[in-house]
Formats: C-alpha cells, structure tokens, sequence
C-alpha cells in the first residue's frame, strides 16, 4: 500500500498548488538554514583522524611562576619550552614523539633576478609524518638519523613544490631556503585535515584554513636559530641570543606523543608527573600545578576550535526550522480540513483509520522530500554565499554525503512531525456526516 | 442477509436527546430488492449508516451476513464494509481528482487483490455500467448520470453482498433516474441484495418490498413482488 499512498502523495502536489508550493517553501527554507549551520558545525566539530584520535597525546604541563598565579587556573600557554620538548623528544615514551614549531623564510630563485618566494611551515621531526599519516606524492619523510644530524633536508607541500619546480619530481634537486641549500627529500600529496588538529596554534591561516608550505627537520631549524613564526609566551624575560631562548622558561613549542592503546596514556601522564617532580628539584616548575593530557578531540574541546557562536546559530536555525515546522502545520490542516469528503468516501469504501492516517502521513512526507530537495539547493547557495565571507569559512561550508543525507532525514521528518496533527484530525472524520453532506 | 432487532440509535448532546431509531426491526433476505421511504428525519439514513456500518447503535442486534457486527473494532467494520457491502450515494461521492479506473479501484486496493485482478474487476465493472471507453477520464468530465454509474461500478467491483443506496437517483433528472433504476434492478437480477433509500415513490413501488419508517420505527410494508423473507415491523408483529 505504500507504493499506492506514494502515488496518492505525488499527485496530492497537483492539488491546491499555491498550498502545496507554500508548504515545500516554507519546509525548504527551514531545512537549508539548519543544514548550512550544522554543516559547519558538522565541519568544525568533525574528528580529523578518528582511528586513532584517542592515541595521540598532548602533554600540558604548566611551567609558569608562582608570582599571579591562583592554584586551579589554566597554565598562561599551551605550548612548551625547548627545554621540555628537547626531554620529551628523548624520553622514549610512547611509541612516537614529536615536536614542532612555525617558521617562515624565502626560497631563493635558481635563476638570478627572479623574485623570492615565501615560504611557511614547521620545524618537526621524522615521526610527524607518521604520526599523522601524512601522504607522500613524491618521495617520503626524512630520517631519524637526519634528525639526528641537523640534515639540511626539506619537505614541500604540492603547492609549493608545484610554485618551484612545476610538475617535475622535485626529489634530490637543491633548494635554497633560510640562507641554506635543503635537499629535497619528499612531496606531500593533497592533505588539508580540518581542523588543523596536528597544528591548531599556527602562524600560517587559522584553525581550519592554511597550509604548511615547508617542513624542515627541527633540530636543524634550531641549529640554524629559526625564530618562532608562531606564538611565543615569555613570563620572565629570557637570557640574551638565540642560546637565551633555548634555555628559557618561554613556551613555543607543540608536542605530541603517539601510544600503541589508549590505555598507555596513564604510562605517559606517569612520566610527566615523574619529569616535573623531577625538574622541580632543579627549580622549575613552582606552581605544582597538576599535568594533563589531552587526546585529539579533547584538545580541540580544551583549545574551543568550535565557538560557542556556531553551536548558538545551529539551535537559532533549529528554533527557526521549529517556526516552519508550524506554519507547515498550519498550511497542512487547511489542506486537509477540505480532504475530509474524500476520507469519508475512503472510509465508506473500507479504509480503516490507520489507512487514512499512513495515507495522509505519506503525503506529508512526499512535501517533505520535495522540501528537502528545494532545501538542498538552497543550502548549496547560503553554504557557497558563507564561502565569500572568510578563508576559514571557505574550508568549512561544505557539504558532504553524510549532511546531504541528513537534509533529507531532516526534511521528511519535519514534515512527518508537522503533519501528525493534522493526519490525526483527517481520521477523526465521520464519514456518515460527510458522505450524507456532499 | 441483514436482521436488525430492536436495535435503537441514540444521538446525544449536552441538552438534547434524540431517538433517531427504537426498537427498530428488519430482515432482509439474500436477493432481495427493499426500497425504504419515509418522511425527512425518520430515521431512514440513520439506518442505512447503520447497515452500512459506518454508524453504530446504542442497542439491540445487528447480523450482516450471518455476522454480528455489535462490539467490532474498527478494522473488523471497516474490513467487512469493504467485503460486504457497496455503496451509492446521492451526490455521487467520486473523488475529484482520480479518473474513473482510479476511482473505481479505491475498494478494491483496501482488498488487497493483485495488480491483475484489480485491473479485471475495474475494467469489466465500467462495461457493466457502459463506461468501459471513458476510464481515464475524470468525473468532472462526465454528466451527473454518468457519474452515478461510474458510484454504482465502484460498489460493484468488490463483488459485494449488499449494496446500500442512498436517494441514488436524487441528483438525476427522470430520464437519467430511470436508466439508474434499470441498471440496479438488472444487479439485483444477478443476484444482488439492495437496500435503497428514496423519497420518490414511484421508484419506491418498481422494488420487490417496500419500507415506510417513521419516528425511527418501521410503521409499514408493501410487498410488490414475491420476496424470499418476511419483513415484519415490531408493532405489526405484536399486533
């Protein structure tokens, strides 16, 4: 019988046009503002590398002074000082570790006379690529030993590769960069997680928009004495030079630690809470505030990558659908107030209550999927309107199979909830009153 | 075919109490042709929504078809209006935007037959009624005549027990009443039990019994043809 209320429901649209046309607008307006807002929500909120999410840790250790410090308050920074991520590199926890900071520099031309091209990304070491499972067009990651030996190695995005050598392989060829001539060991395919998790504090776009043109081996940026091109929060004033930094309380470093279960996080809180008591002894770290580790998805809850905003605009959208959902049921009970002959006649004829009831139900959901497909097109048009607005947006407002699905859902059940009054009210109907009547 | 005994119908509001029907009694046997007349608000629709089951009655007993009805859900009613019995209406009752084939089928759906035996009954219960060509049009598109036609295939095609008709020739000049009125003598010659509600007493006469109801009572009956079972009101039967 579905088949046959299916049928009923689509040529239920020819009637009352001008009704028919209100509703699936109505529905349709409703629908599209949802969906743009929780698709961004969907976007920003979204794991960015749900297999192992819970296997990748941040470590927060708060190494500030006492001085204005009130026991209980978050640490001034999220990032560390060299000093810890040099210890953390070589502790040996985790089965992976990795530190990484922003630098920016220029690539000198091959050819004289011809324009320097910038050119920002991070200072890391091997195991990022990995530990990120970053994809490799050309090439791959350098290796622990040229970590080990400041190697003057490079790795390029594909737009930066593609800016300097075209569409050539560019392994093994010479780049100059930051005053130095980097070989060039790997090109990075397509890869633009969002949000940025690996590297949401950033000095090259925001937390979903940019990309990391060049990647360079970190203990060869420190060699080279590569300022931060990212955030630095200093709460002493460091000793002098570059030598002075490095030996510092100041904080401009991200680290992440890799385990083999999500269970090996209490080793690594352990160790942490062992290295501070430990550098404690040697004077550092006074606040005795606690250690935290955070694992992908607390991070970017703990650093607020989804502005309490999106999630407001999502619940305004979802009161507004609400609105359209009554105004549908509103248009529906005029729809059906001037049914009630036709359900007599059904009725007369054999139909039971429950006929009428899933009869009129399909109905409104046939409005609903017409509104659901007006609603996604004009979801497409506000979703490419917000791209204009911003670089981040632009990373964010878009749509994919689970959304679209969801547009759908959402539709039909709008317009189901919206018609369940109304349907009721078609089968109260008496038919003896309306077959006597007409 | 139906028997109703001292059956009763109560309509009630918060100020008024109305007996539309008390101690109302009728047998009508299989094949028989009964017209019921009486005065506006005797009670005559009021027992032809009660045969029709689409009404229900405070007391007494009601069997259609061997079956007692009294306590039914509404499946069990609906189910046996759409096994039992037809319907013909005064105002025709088509709905508007299905054409004659769709119309026709609407019963036959709550059936439940297959694709090809509702495609059979559709087309053969049009030929019955000389409207076998105009299947795909509209009712809109048909003379008032036509229409009813179009009801009395509609009713037909369920192969039902008893058709119920209520003033079917109501909307209908003469010429037209009098085709109507042939085609359901030429039904009930086939075998069909019809109960018909008129104001017209010269259509009243053409049927086998006739039923005079007033005051939701059964006050009288003619009988005009041999019929196969007695109708026989509380009072005379008391008499």
């Amino acid at each position: 019988m579905f088949q046959y209320y299916f049928w009923l429901g689509l040529r239920g649209l020819r009637r009352n046009p001008a009704l028919t046309a209100l509703m699936v607008l109505t529905l349709a307006i409703g629908v599209a503002a949802s969906i743009s807002t929780m698709t961004i929500l969907h976007v920003m909120s979204g794991n960015p590398i749900p297999h192992k999410s819970g296997r990748l840790l941040v470590p927060l250790m708060d190494n500030g002074p006492v001085r204005g410090y009130t026991p209980g308050e978050k640490p001034g920074d999220v990032q560390m000082s060299y000093r810890d991520a040099a210890n953390l590199l070589n502790s040996g926890q985790g089965t992976r570790r990795t530190a990484l900071y922003d630098i920016a520099g220029a690539v000198e031309p091959e050819r004289p006379g011809m324009p320097l091209i910038d050119a920002e990304g991070i200072a890391t070491t091997h195991d990022f690529f990995a530990m990120f499972e970053v994809p490799f067009l050309h090439g791959s990651a350098w290796s622990a030993a040229d970590d080990k030996a400041g190697a003057k190695v490079a790795v390029l995005s594909k737009r930066k590769s593609e800016a300097l050598f075209g569409k050539d392989n560019p392994v093994g060829r010479s780049l100059r960069v930051f005053g130095q001539e980097f070989r060039v060991a790997g090109v990075l395919d397509a890869w633009n997680p969002a949000p940025r998790y690996m590297h949401i504090i950033n000095g090259t776009g925001g937390s979903f928009e940019g990309e990391d043109d060049i990647f360079i081996p970190f203990a060869t940026a420190i060699g080279l004495e590569l300022q931060s091109n990212g955030s630095t929060t200093c709460q002493e004033k460091p000793g002098p030079g570059f030598q002075g930094r490095l030996d510092s309380e100041c904080t401009w470093i991200q680290f992440w630690f890799e385990v083999d279960s999500v269970s090996d996080r209490t080793a690594i809180k352990s160790y942490l809470d062992a290295y501070t008591e430990e550098q404690r002894k040697l004077g550092r770290y006074p606040r005795q505030a606690p250690n935290q580790v955070f694992d992908v998805m607390e991070w970017l809850d703990f650093l607020h990558v989804v502005s309490n905003d999106s999630r407001i605009a999502v619940w305004l959208a979802l009161g507004f659908l609400l609105l359209c959902m009554v105004n549908t049921m509103g248009l529906l009970l005029a729809k059906f107030s001037v049914r009630a002959p036709e359900v007599g006649v059904r009725r007369a004829l054999g139909a039971t209550k429950g006929a009428v009831f899933q009869q009129f139900l399909v109905e409104t959901a046939v409005i609903g999927i017409m509104g659901g497909a007006l609603g996604l097109l004009l979801a497409h048009g506000s979703l490419w309107l917000i791209r204009q607005q911003s670089r981040d947006l632009s990373v964010l407002a878009r749509m994919d199979w689970a959304m679209l699905g969801l547009t759908v859902a959402i539709a039909i059940a709008a317009s189901v909830l919206a018609g369940l009054l109304p349907t009721w009210r078609a089968c109260q109907v008496t038919p003896a009153l309306q077959l006597k009547s007409q | 075919m139906i028997s109703m005994k001292n059956l009763s119908k109560v309509y009630r509001t918060h100020m008024i109490e109305t007996h539309a029907l008390r101690g109302f009694e009728i047998h009508v046997g299989e094949g028989e042709f009964v017209t019921v007349t009486g005065p506006s608000g005797s009670g005559k629709t009021t027992f032809l929504n009660i045969a029709g089951l689409l009404e229900e009655f405070n007391d007494g007993d009601y069997t259609l078809d061997g079956i007692d009805v009294k306590g039914l859900n509404d499946d069990a009613r609906s189910r046996l209006r759409n096994e039992k019995l037809g319907f013909i209406f005064q105002g025709f009752n088509l709905i508007p935007d299905l054409n004659l084939f769709d119309n026709v089928d609407v019963p036959l759906r709550y059936r439940g037959f297959s694709r090809a035996e509702r495609r059979e009954r559709i087309e053969h219960a049009l030929s019955e009624v000389g409207l076998a060509s105009r299947m795909k049009h509209y009712p809109a598109e048909l003379s008032g005549g036509q229409q009813q036609r179009v009801a009395i295939a509609r009713a037909l095609a369920g192969s039902p027990k008893v058709l119920l008709a209520d003033e079917p020739t109501g909307n209908l000049d003469t010429q037209m009443a009098r085709s109507v009125m042939e085609l359901l003598e030429q039904i009930n010659a086939k075998g069909t039990t019809i109960l018909m509600v008129t104001h017209d007493p010269e259509l009243a006469m053409r049927a086998q019994r006739n039923v005079h109801i007033i005051d939701g009572q059964v006050s009288d009956f003619v009988r005009h043809a041999p019929s196969l079972v007695d109708v026989r009101p509380a009072q005379a039967a008391n008499a």
